[in-house]
């Protein structure tokens, strides 16, 4: 066990209706660095973080973040957790400086240097209504709000979400800027995986509610290959193979992502007698959507309407 | 906390100032309605229609303001940034009600306030004031406060609107029915502090598990309970109600039998008996006593041939009547009389007539057994009022019956009497056109028939007499000259005689005095018969709730709630209720302690009991258990049936998990 997890959870469960959104999760979160949550839509990730907020209980199971019980947080935690939430929603009606104003009473350690600088560098006047901003100005003003209390571990359930890509990056930079300077931990969900690729040192995957990776970040891009074999006509029916993820039968030619890529893993492949077979770059996108997507053979629709 | 609270106060202002112009301009509406009378003025703060805009006001506007104090954050994300604040639950809920009471004072108080202190001031009504007046509509205004609570809870539970959402507001409409039904302030008053103390409670605990059953305190718990359980039993009558008017039914059905004397003084014996609707009326008056008439089965034909005359009651006033303080605050004074220029009120703290100028709406006097005076007060002498009938001229003490003169503002004495035979009632006898004929004064010894002007027409003992028989009917007979007078017993003796004392018939000829009496065999009091309604309503009311009533009302109207629907309640928790939830309990795995609790709430509580219970639970998912293959619910570590634990997640081969505070694999092989 990590006695440097800041975030730590044993059998975490939440079920809406009689369904799981989260199951039996065990996750451990060290500290400092960054890590990101990933999963497609509807996989838990939200879930997760309300659960580990404590702002929904879990059917079962629980967790500790910075130490202190899930289930009854207290403000003192609060104070140390900075929480960017998915839509970026603040009320409306309040201007960029009374939301600040609002923030800042809460937290003895506000640094209104950091507030003004990230607003600044969204181009947020200080006068304009909140319901006013565009999705990128509020989330960062989000932002703002959540590090100018220097909070010590940094939860933003998709922070990107509906940003342009000039504003993802500006917000994506802003965030590891200041928090890379000190040892401080961000854990993030996201869906853009040219973000999570660009800042993440630890990744975690859930798949239809259950964790099914949590490494660092290069041990999952390097556990997942794909090759391309070649074949004279139509490719033959694949065998079992261990850890296939995906294969894509097109004209002559079978392209197989697959997870802990092994000698047994070739050899079966090279059983099929391809006339070639090569690896093929992959990106995280790639190894992720392969990862996530349906497990199995595939085949191009176009192919197959043809046949 | 104080951050919070303005924000709170600046996030809801405009609702209350929707509401304080809604408000305001409700009452504006109340003073300037087109076509008002004096009269209907005199009432400012009593008047039904005033009362009525209060209390839906103070209602809907409490329970709006409340809800969308929730709603408006109930989004998730805005939630969680509300909730994601260092501060305690507490605070936050502290926050909200705090800034959503004082919204309500200044949407419902300040214009209340305003209309009081508008009232109160002379000039501007012209009818007396007793700050006992302002009293119904304050309590509702309290009561908003308790709608307040009960619309924080409904936008705050995690429950579906067609469910069990809006259960919270059941309530608010018990207590709205409570505080016109208790009998003294206090009463009223405590059941608003005790309403709102536990909707306090629930909303509180609430906050603090996001508005989940799961997760509140033993004492929160209870509370939404015991709210739920209050709902349940608005939504149990309603469905009850609703049932049964879906059937035929009987319980409408209704046996009345009377006496009466036609115009030559004969006596009828006549039976309505109701069967279902109304139309259903069955009518008829058998001839007893005398001779001259014949067994009449038409109403009207009936009425036709029955003598003029008066009834009255002597003890309308004498004797402690359990009535609502509401209504007694509304009933201080009584309107009098009016003249072209003037309005003349009858003030019960005063035992006074007082008048106002319709113009300046300032008092210019009162009258009292001695005359007029410029002050309220006078001299301290005093009326008892008495008078029954439409005319009110009359007015008496003890011992004397006043002819009242407005326009001269003089009283002229029409009947003495001793202080040990003091006056019971005075009643102004009318005929045709409600024109006033004659006078009845009735002191404790005797009876007396008089004319307008106080010439006494006859008088005849009071016999059988005060306490027992109040009910006096008098009739004049054809030819003039001849009259009829029935003395019964008042209602709570007729219910403790059980039939066994008479109704004394007496005829009397003016000069002669009584020329006959006669006593027939009391009538019982109206029987209802117990229907299909009161089956159904018993089977869905819990047990305790019903004995209560019955005890209540076992001197009045036995037959409101009788015996079977308490046996029916009582069997439908024992037979019924009791057994599903004991079922639930164990299905759901709770323990035993949790399950011999609710043994005994649905006992206690029957129908509304159960309904409570399945609206507050949450019911979690039941799942099959991979060791013993029986349904388990998902909310315990171990299965319930084998102890198993839950099944790591299936592995599919491709997990990917590496120590995090490792560096990463070297690239696979390829």
């Amino acid at each position: 066990m990590n006695e440097q997890a800041v975030i730590r959870t044993q059998g975490l469960t939440r079920y809406f209706g009689a369904r799981p959104a989260v199951y039996e999760l065990n996750l451990e979160v060290p500290r400092g660095g960054v890590f990101a949550l990933l999963g497609r839509n509807g996989s838990g990730k939200t879930t997760t973080i309300r659960m580990l907020l404590g702002l929904l209980a879990p059917t079962r199971g629980g967790g500790t973040i910075l130490g202190y019980d899930i289930r009854a947080l207290p403000p003192e935690a609060r104070a140390r957790i900075g929480y960017l939430t998915e839509e970026h929603q603040l009320y409306g009606w309040m201007s960029v400086r009374e939301t600040g104003d609002f923030q800042s009473r809460f937290y003895p350690a506000w640094n209104e240097k950091i507030f003004r600088g990230i607003i600044g560098h969204f181009g947020l006047r200080p006068t304009a209504l909140v319901k006013s901003l565009s999705r990128g100005e509020r989330a960062g003003l989000c932002l703002a709000l959540t590090l100018a209390p220097e909070p010590e571990l940094l939860i933003l359930d998709d922070p990107a979400i509906g940003l342009d890509p000039v504003a993802r990056r500006s917000l994506i930079e802003s965030m590891v800027f200041l928090t890379r300077r000190s040892d401080r931990t961000i854990f993030f969900s996201s869906h853009q995986l040219p973000d999570v690729e660009r800042v993440a040192d630890y990744i975690a995957v859930l798949d239809h509610s259950v964790l099914r990776a949590c490494c660092p970040l290069e041990t999952f891009r390097n556990s997942i290959r794909q090759v391309r074999l070649r074949f004279p006509g139509t490719p033959p029916p694949l065998p079992k193979i261990p850890g296939l993820l995906q294969a894509v039968r097109s004209e002559g030619e079978l392209r197989v992502t697959c997870v802990h890529y092994t000698g047994a893993t070739e050899a079966a492949l090279r059983g099929l007698g391809p006339t070639e077979m090569e690896p093929a770059l992959i990106t995280l996108e790639d190894a992720f959507i392969s990862y996530l997507g349906d497990r199995g053979e595939k085949s191009f629709i176009l192919s197959e309407t043809e046949a | 906390m104080k951050t919070l609270l303005l924000k709170e106060l600046r996030e809801n202002v405009k609702v209350a100032a929707l509401g304080l112009v809604i408000y305001t301009l409700l009452l504006l509406g109340q003073y300037s309605r087109p076509g008002q009378s004096p009269r209907d003025l005199g009432r400012l703060l009593t008047d039904g229609d005033f009362l009525t805009s209060t209390t839906w006001f103070c209602g809907l506007f409490g329970a709006v303001l409340g809800w969308l104090q929730i709603h408006n954050e109930r989004r998730p994300d805005l939630w969680a940034f509300l909730c994601h604040r260092p501060i305690t639950r507490t605070a936050i809920f502290l926050a909200k009600a705090t800034a959503g009471l004082c919204l309500y004072v200044l949407a419902a108080g300040l214009p209340l306030l305003g209309y009081i202190v508008w009232a109160r001031l002379p000039g501007h009504v012209a009818a007396p004031f007793e700050w006992l007046m302002v009293r119904p509509a304050a309590t509702w205004f309290l009561a908003g406060s308790v709608c307040y609570f009960a619309g924080m809870l409904t936008g705050l539970r995690q429950a579906r609107w067609y469910a069990s959402r809006g259960l919270g507001l059941g309530v608010a409409v018990i207590v709205f029915v409570a505080l016109i039904e208790t009998t003294a302030f206090w009463q009223g008053l405590a059941i608003l502090f005790l309403a709102a103390a536990i909707l306090i409670t629930a909303v509180w605990s609430g906050f603090g598990s996001d508005g989940y059953y799961e997760g509140q305190p033993v004492w929160g718990k209870a509370a939404l309970t015991g709210i739920l359980l209050a709902g349940s039993v608005v939504v149990a009558t309603a469905a009850g109600r609703f049932l049964t008017n879906l059937v035929p039914r009987r319980d409408t059905s209704y046996t009345k039998s009377f006496y009466a004397m036609s115009q030559t003084g004969a006596v009828f014996r006549a039976t309505v008996k109701v069967v279902g609707p109304a139309e259903k009326m069955r009518f008829m008056a058998e001839p007893l006593l005398g001779a001259g008439i014949s067994l009449v089965t038409n109403r009207t034909e009936f009425y036709t041939q029955c003598a003029k005359g008066t009834k009255f009651d002597v003890d309308h006033d004498d004797r402690p009547h359990p009535s609502a303080w509401m209504l007694a605050d509304c009933s201080l004074f009584s309107a009098w009389h009016n003249t072209a220029d003037e309005v003349w009120y009858y003030w019960d703290r005063y035992g006074r007539l007082v008048g106002y100028d319709r113009t300046t709406r300032r008092c210019v006097g009162s009258l009292g057994p001695k005359g007029f005076a410029r002050n309220v007060e006078g001299s301290g002498d005093r009326f008892n009022l008495r008078t029954g009938g439409t005319h009110h001229l009359i007015l008496s003490t003890a011992t004397t019956a006043f002819l009242v003169d407005i326009e001269q503002r003089t009283t002229t004495p029409i009947f003495t009497t001793s202080e040990d035979d003091p006056i019971l009632a005075v009643h102004e006898v009318e005929f045709n056109n409600r024109d006033w004929e004659y006078t009845a004064v009735v002191t404790r010894k005797s009876i007396h028939v008089l004319t307008r002007e106080g010439k006494q027409v006859w008088e005849t003992p009071y016999e059988p007499g005060y306490p027992d028989y109040v009910a006096i009917d008098v009739y004049f007979l054809e030819p003039p000259g001849q009259y009829g007078l029935m003395i019964a017993l008042s209602v709570q003796e007729k219910e403790r005689a059980k039939g066994k004392l008479p109704v004394h018939v007496s005829w009397l000829a003016g000069d002669q005095g009584i020329v006959r009496s006669v006593d027939l065999p009391d009538l019982p009091a109206v029987r209802f018969d117990s229907g299909e309604s009161k089956l159904v309503m018993g089977a869905v009311m819990p047990p305790p709730l019903l004995a209560m009533m019955r005890l209540s009302t076992r001197d009045s109207a036995p037959e409101e709630f009788p015996q079977t629907m308490l046996l029916i309640s009582g069997a439908v928790a024992l037979l019924v209720c009791l057994p599903i939830g004991w079922r639930l309990g164990r299905r759901y795995r709770f323990s035993l302690a949790a399950q011999v609790g609710w043994a005994m709430f649905h006992l206690i509580c029957g129908v509304p009991g159960l309904l409570a219970f399945l609206s507050v639970q949450e019911w979690p998912a039941r799942e099959a258990c991979p060791n013993c293959k029986k349904l388990r619910v998902v909310d315990h570590a171990q299965c319930e049936h084998c102890g198993a634990g839950f099944a790591p997640p299936e592995k599919t081969g491709t997990e990917v998990f590496a120590p995090l505070g490792a560096k990463a694999e070297p690239q696979a092989a390829g």
